[in-house]
């Protein structure tokens, strides 16, 4: 988490327009799920990691580990799609050919999918995205409470890490029923504190006459259509390739 | 467990979506009005959510060994009551998507559905009818912790198969294949949420009761019962 956050903030193309990352992601990510998954997933996953890693130089180790987060997933669920139960002649689970495709294409699809997300989410840092939630016609108290969450989520987050190694090094962990029994008072404590907080932030924004809306300065970034249409232009090769390798699998 | 991005074929993310909507936008009225009219309960839903986003992100001691993660969906709905978690329920859904790579974009709508709306739910209707029954207070919020997950799980599974339906034995076939993954590895996880869920509720009774009577606007139960 911390480090996805770290390189929305630092990374290359930090400063650049918010639409100009997030309209190709999104075609990308379109394009991802209306074509073929075989012959469009392996393009989208090479370019979206080549805009990673070489556009706006976040480490590959970092890409890489975003891709594995749904690993676990995808290692629970898709077996089960390889395979075929039959209740015809009693009950039996065998392998079907047309399922290990399934699989396959799920696989991959998923993964371009992956890519697509973690680009918007490695480039962009969450409070570029303010300006777009209003757009969209989400109510200013509502956007408000995301940005507030976003910050407490930080906070509450080394608050928790803190608790933990405090618990760890008194062994707090060491068996299973132990473990049940710190985890909750870790988290009964963590809501007291944060029901504090909250109070504290109350006070304290009620005593500078808070009347329901924080305001807060947005930075303006000049949309350069000339990489937008750079960028765009990327993703209609990609979308005209991967539509005519689909025709060519056929 | 979140369906990861890219997972549901676009039908299914899109006829998903299109189902949680509504329920979110109304959600989302009525959250609005509420911190309208008292603009404290803005901070307090706010912490809610982001201790939500916590609590899923702390790893659960898991039976298996594989990682496991509370979801706080019956802690929620307990506390706040399911018409305002299906709003707080998809800010921290959109947050883990954003932030962890769990879920996703496209599927934040079949996430939404099961993790915000149904289980929430069931878990509000669970401590409802155990409480009208007059059973103790821990019976109820773990049962409802427990059976509110297991709700989860069980809709997370029917929308799998309703995406994947087996090829010999059609949709009822898959249903079973996903609830044969899901119930050992989430079976020994809801029951140990339930548990942590009374550890939770335990220590708020004890030690918060002024907290508690600040989230009397959403269930009056918890704080008649604290009285």
């Amino acid at each position: 988490m911390q480090a996805i956050d770290h390189y929305a903030w630092t990374n290359r193309w930090r400063d650049r327009h918010p639409a100009e990352k997030l309209l190709p992601a999104i075609s990308l990510l379109t394009l991802t799920l209306i074509l073929p998954p075989l012959s469009i997933g392996p393009l989208v996953l090479a370019g979206t990691m080549l805009a990673m890693v070489y556009g706006a130089q976040v480490p590959l180790r970092t890409v890489l580990s975003m891709l594995a987060a749904p690993a676990m997933f995808l290692l629970a669920g898709v077996p089960f799609l390889a395979m075929s139960l039959d209740f015809t002649h009693g009950f039996s689970l065998h392998f079907s050919p047309d399922g290990w495709r399934l699989a396959l294409d799920t696989i991959v699809r998923a993964l371009a999918a992956v890519s697509c997300l973690s680009f918007l989410t490695l480039t962009t840092p969450l409070v570029d995205w303010v300006p777009l939630l209003r757009r969209v016609g989400i109510p200013a108290g509502i956007v408000e409470l995301i940005l507030l969450v976003y910050r407490l989520i930080f906070v509450f987050a080394e608050r928790a890490l803190t608790g933990r190694q405090a618990q760890t090094a008194r062994l707090g962990y060491s068996r299973l029923d132990r473990s049940v029994c710190s985890l909750g008072l870790l988290a009964g404590n963590l809501f007291q504190r944060s029901l504090e907080q909250a109070r504290r932030l109350e006070i304290g924004l009620a005593a500078r006459g808070y009347r329901g809306e924080l305001r807060v300065l947005t930075p303006e970034r000049s949309l350069s259509w000339m990489r937008l249409t750079i960028a765009m232009a990327f993703v209609v090769l990609i979308g005209v390739m991967g539509g005519l390798l689909a025709r060519g699998w056929r | 467990m979140h369906i990861a991005e890219g997972f549901l074929p676009p039908l299914h993310a899109a006829v998903w979506t299109a189902v949680s909507l509504p329920l979110v936008i109304i959600s989302a009225h009525r959250v609005n009005r509420l911190m309208q009219d008292q603009p404290q309960i803005k901070l307090l839903l706010a912490a809610s959510g982001a201790f939500a986003f916590v609590l899923s992100a702390l790893k659960l001691p898991s039976v298996t060994g594989s990682c496991s993660h509370a979801t706080g969906t019956g802690l929620g709905a307990i506390l706040f009551g399911p018409s305002v978690m299906a709003l707080l329920g998809t800010i921290v859904l959109l947050f883990q998507a954003l932030l962890l790579a769990h879920g996703g974009l496209t599927t934040l709508g079949a996430n939404v559905f099961s993790m915000a709306i149904v289980g929430p739910w069931v878990a509000y209707g669970i401590l409802r009818g155990t409480q009208g029954l007059n059973a103790p207070l821990a019976m109820s919020v773990f049962l409802a912790a427990m059976l509110g997950d297991m709700a989860t799980y069980t809709v997370t599974a029917g929308q799998l198969a309703l995406a994947f339906p087996d090829p010999a034995s059609g949709i009822l076939g898959s249903f079973i294949k996903f609830m044969g993954v899901f119930a050992p590895t989430q079976l020994p996880l809801a029951v140990i949420e339930g548990l942590l869920t009374v550890v939770i509720v335990n220590l708020l009774r004890q030690y918060s009761q002024d907290e508690l009577r600040d989230l009397q606007a959403f269930p009056r139960w918890l704080a008649a019962e604290a009285r």
